[in-house]
């Protein structure tokens, strides 16, 4: 554990608190601190990725829930995006519902629609549990590109800008203190799960699912359990990006299998079993192209031509070699390198 | 009638090759418990290979098939070596992970070398059409798919049934260290498998290629079926890829044609669903018997 | 593993860092072509490698040699053109993207492409004042009051649909004709559904129609054939990009079918012949902008530019001239409104559009925009492949809606 030497715990109050030195808090209040100060000094190219992070976070830590504690692997996370954001934009577009109310909604549905595709998971395990979430996702994706009524003929939903509490969210500035604020909550809440006994069950369902059963966890209840958390959590993201302006438009191209890796790549790069290794992992996986992205874009104002017309296989395979070059260095992901370099300079100048 | 039998034939054939590319899957994962998520692009690379053979260098069709599987096999080999042999005793995931990125670098050099247009090529089996009986006619091509799938199917089976590497190969499947005791050169298994899964990539590739008439992008997306393919068949059956890829194959023609488009996604992944909540290790999968 | 390992993670680290501090600098302005006028930013994105990218990379050529043909020129009465573009791989997202970064980089005008994204962004489009051009032809496109920005040159889907149609009913007068349409699987292959239908009923076209969706990257089409055989349609409309296509050709040769072949614009053209080879043969295509067959006036400006670069406009294909003729219309506005004084404004080049009538490009017929339509055309001749080479069978038919 990455605290220092010499912490002893007393009260079982101290024992369960979310930081024990002192080193801990000034990392937190530095974190804290970078988080206000990057809307004002970021442009608002970037600014726009650092709000889709904060999207993709809130999927990524219900993933890893789901995965990394529960160890239940889920390719269906598009799809429940799906499920938020067609839910959210039919209610507020069409039956013109309050978006925190349809958020609401949206995220209670794909919970439901979670619990029932994880159903499953009472009977088959590992790769055959995941292929059929596999199925799930593209039953579901092919609901969204069938039922015309979720989008009445038009092909694609469009929500407008929502207004909470009378305050319209519009630029990219005001929504990142929004989403700044949802995902700190749900990062909140999905440490604090894992600090109660429902979290506990779901690593022993991980580690030895016969022997948590043995000792009374009652594990077909915790497996839905948790593939509807990861689920509803996944609406929420959905429902929510519905309403963020670049991507205010639902269409189902965008609630794809090719999106679901994309999920299931962030927490592994990020770390499986660690809530901040979701964010790491949802850091990594939407900066990292674009930042390939923006590469080929200052090479295009150069005169690197056939470079810029590959440009789409050279950000593919770029991107492909990073992914694979990271894990060969550190399979556990960024949350367990971050570890090793603050145990680095923990022992320093000691080796271990 | 007629459909009937067309589409019979035609799922037939899908199936043969969705039969061939899982059974490199399924040679991986028997071998290493590796769950490879770059078997569609080893159809691709393999398809691509043929096609530069034949077409850029000029080289007659047999010779062109014959770099295109050796390529497959070089292909397995370098992956193995090179990337895989670091990942032993990683989890599962991480691996799964290392494959899928792996997937996608082969898919970018495949756009970056050859474009996204497909590309026509020759089709190396006779095309045309072939009468069969009353009215019904179904393309030539896809009745050798069928042909040529089956010869490569039971030649596997051969191989695993009698010659000795084939033997090694279930042997280290079945208990890795009861096989090293015996003096099984496990990497040398692990390689074989690899290049193996290539070379059947890549005769997958070829036959998917000349069936469609083109070599294009969609070669990799076929492969996203191999895996309904393989958990109906079993994750280590060579038998249930055979069995599996006839009714994946079947199943989605006939929702197609009898039913909708969305049909022939949802139906086969539906039955598949309700297979596995009968049988949770596949049709002939071996059943893992859990120790606590 | 430990070396390994140590030897990747300082360049890794350094990488790394050096990325985050590029992301925070301020985008830094595109350097200006040294003339004294400003120039003017448009902004575009292109299909390189997605689901359309057969057709879209010959049209987006289209585009990019028109802007050096005419800065090489001087420009647009003396201002240049400052193209900045991207693949945008037919993701609806990124096309949301890169719309927003050039326009936030100073983009006038945009051109676009695919149905999908150009109908998420009308919204955006609207609200930014940006005249945008797709290569789409949705009739949802047309109409000022709905998406007073966006335009179009050629004929819309819809359109095109009707046009065959009303020959297909004056082909077979007095008879019950079958028609059988096959569609991308997306918004843009299901644009001239509804208006096909309703055409038929309005004018009481004694035509079935039925439609059948091209899933895409599938690898034939066989089931659906079965379909459509069933139904017994006389006539195969495909509304799609040429590969797919010429993948549902071949499978309808294969399958010995005795169907007439129809296609809308966007896979009539060169690259379905060479991908289909003989099951392309006797194709009927609804070509708004026609094939570049010699003799067709509009290529003369295409090919001498195209002689210095050793080719000509028939090599490059139908999609390369209609890339470059929907760059002249969109320059043509912007010409129309710095003609009519000053400042270039949003407002300003749609109007600039607005105005642009009988716009003759040679390879369609003349161009005219207005302020209650914005798609180029509302007529297409009807060429047949014949011997693998393009053929007018049918002077351009112009039909009321």
């Amino acid at each position: 554990m990455a605290t220092a030497t010499g912490v002893y715990h007393t009260t079982y109050r101290k024992d369960l608190a979310l930081r024990h030195t002192r080193a801990e808090y000034v990392r937190l209040g530095l974190l804290a601190a970078l988080a206000v100060w990057l809307p004002f000094n970021l442009n608002p190219y970037w600014l726009g990725y650092a709000n889709l992070i904060l999207l993709a976070a809130i999927a990524a830590v219900g993933l890893n829930i789901l995965t990394g504690y529960t160890g239940l692997i889920s390719l269906a996370t598009a799809g429940f995006l799906g499920v938020g954001a067609y839910t959210a934009a039919n209610l507020t577009t069409f039956y013109h519902w309050p978006m925190p109310v349809a958020v609401l909604v949206a995220t209670l549905l794909a919970a439901a629609i979670g619990a029932l595709f994880g159903l499953p998971a009472l009977r088959l395990k590992g790769l055959y549990l995941a292929i059929s979430t596999f199925a799930a996702q593209e039953i579901l994706s092919d609901r969204f590109r069938d039922w015309k009524w979720l989008v009445r003929g038009h092909g694609t939903v469009t929500t407008s800008y929502p207004t909470i509490g009378g305050h319209p969210f519009k630029s990219t500035f005001e929504w990142y203190w929004l989403l700044l604020v949802i995902t700190g909550l749900v990062v909140l809440a999905g440490i604090n799960l894992f600090r109660t006994g429902l979290g506990r069950a779901f690593i022993a369902i991980r580690d030895q699912d016969i022997a948590a059963e043995v000792m009374g966890v009652p594990v077909g209840r915790y497996k839905v359990l948790a593939f509807s958390i990861a689920c509803g959590l996944a609406g929420f993201s959905g429902a929510l990006q519905a309403y963020y302006p670049t991507t205010q438009t639902v269409t189902w191209e965008n609630y794809e299998i090719g999106r679901s890796f994309i999920f299931v790549a962030m927490i592994i790069v990020g770390g499986l079993g660690s809530i901040s290794g979701a964010v790491y992992g949802a850091i990594f996986m939407t900066w990292v192209p674009a930042y390939i992205t923006r590469i080929g874009q200052t090479l295009q104002r150069s005169s690197l031509h056939v470079l810029i017309e590959k440009l789409s296989a050279v950000q593919l395979t770029l991107f492909g070699l990073v992914l694979v070059g990271f894990l060969l260095v550190e399979p556990r992901g960024l949350a367990r390198l971050w570890q090793r370099a603050k145990d680095y300079f923990r022992i320093w100048p000691f080796r271990y | 009638m007629t459909r009937f039998l067309t589409l019979t034939i035609n799922g037939l054939a899908n199936g043969a090759i969705l039969a061939i590319t899982a059974l490199g899957f399924v040679l991986i994962y028997k071998a290493t418990e590796v769950i490879n998520f770059a078997q569609g692009q080893f159809l691709l690379v393999g398809a691509y290979m043929v096609y530069n053979a034949n077409q850029t260098w000029g080289l007659p069709w047999p010779v062109a098939v014959a770099v295109g599987v050796g390529c497959g096999v070089l292909l397995g080999l370098a992956i193995e070596r090179l990337i895989l042999r670091r990942m032993i005793g990683e989890s599962a995931l991480s691996v799964i992970m290392v494959t899928i990125g792996l997937a996608s670098a082969m898919s970018g050099v495949v756009l970056g070398v050859w474009g996204a247009g497909g590309r026509r090529g020759p089709s190396f089996i006779p095309s045309g059409s072939v009468h069969l009986v009353g009215d019904v006619s179904v393309a030539a091509n896809r009745i050798w798919a069928v042909g040529v799938a089956t010869v490569v199917l039971i030649a596997v089976g051969l191989f695993f049934q009698r010659s000795r590497h084939g033997v090694a190969m279930r042997a280290v499947a079945d208990d890795q260290q009861a096989a090293m005791v015996q003096g099984i050169n496990v990497n040398r298994v692990f390689a074989m498998a690899w290049a193996l899964a290539g070379a059947t990539g890549a005769i997958g590739g070829v036959l998917l290629a000349s069936i469609a008439g083109s070599y294009g992008p969609e070669i990799e997306g076929f492969a996203i079926f191999v895996f309904p393919v393989v958990i109906l068949g079993g994750l280590d059956s060579v038998l249930g890829t055979v069995v599996g890829g006839v009714i994946v194959g079947l199943l989605v023609e006939y929702s197609k044609s009898y039913l909708t488009v969305s049909w022939s996604v949802i139906l086969p992944f539906a039955a598949l669903v309700a297979i596995l909540l009968v049988k949770p290790y596949g049709l002939f999968g071996q059943v893992r018997i859990e120790r606590v | 593993m430990n070396r390994f390992a140590r030897k990747l993670a300082l360049p890794l680290c350094i990488a790394l860092l050096l990325g985050a501090a590029c992301g925070k600098d301020k985008k830094s302005p595109a350097a200006s072509k040294g003339a004294t006028k400003e120039d003017v930013k448009i902004g575009a994105i292109f299909d390189l490698s997605g689901a359309t990218a057969d057709i879209g990379t010959p049209y987006a050529d289209g585009i990019k040699d028109y802007v050096e043909y005419k800065n090489a020129s001087g420009g647009v009465d003396g201002h240049k053109l400052a193209l900045s573009w991207q693949d945008y791989k037919y993701d609806p997202t990124l096309a949301t993207q890169l719309y927003g970064q050039y326009v936030s980089e100073g983009a006038k005008v945009f051109m676009g492409w695919g149905t999908g994204d150009t109908e998420a962004l009308r919204p955006k489009v609207n609200a930014d004042k940006i005249p945008f051009m797709s290569a789409s032809n949705a009739e949802t496109l047309t109409d000022p009051s709905v998406t007073p920005y966006n335009f179009f040159p050629g004929a819309s889907y819809s359109q095109q649909m009707r046009i065959i149609l009303q020959y297909i009913s004056d082909q077979n007068k007095g008879k019950h004709v079958e028609v059988a349409v096959f569609h991308h699987d997306s918004p843009f292959g299901t644009s001239p559904l509804e208006d096909g239908k309703k055409y038929i009923t309005d004018k009481k076209l004694d035509i079935g129609f039925k439609d059948y969706a091209m899933p895409k990257g599938a690898t034939d089409y066989v089931a659906q054939i079965g379909q459509a055989t069933a139904q017994k349609a006389k006539y195969i409309i495909i509304q799609n990009v040429p590969s797919p296509a010429a993948v549902l050709a071949t499978n309808l040769a294969s399958a010995k079918s005795t169907a007439q072949v129809v296609c809308l614009n966007y896979c009539a053209n060169e690259i379905f012949v060479k991908k289909a080879g003989a099951a392309a043969e006797k194709m009927i295509g609804v070509v708004p902008f026609a094939p570049p067959v010699a003799g067709l006036p509009g290529l003369e400006d295409i090919n001498n530019f195209l002689k210095a670069k050793n080719t000509d406009a028939a090599a490059k294909g139908q999609g390369y001239v209609q890339g470059w003729y929907t760059m002249a219309s969109m320059v043509e506005g912007i010409k129309n409104a710095l003609d009519a004084g000053g400042s270039l404004t949003g407002e300003a080049i749609k109007a600039g559009l607005e105005k642009i009538k009988d716009f003759k490009t040679g390879v369609s017929d003349p161009i005219n925009f207005s302020s209650t339509f914005h798609a180029g055309l509302l007529s297409a001749p009807l060429y047949q492949v014949v011997g693998g080479q393009f053929k007018k069978i049918q002077d351009p038919i112009k039909v009321e809606k």
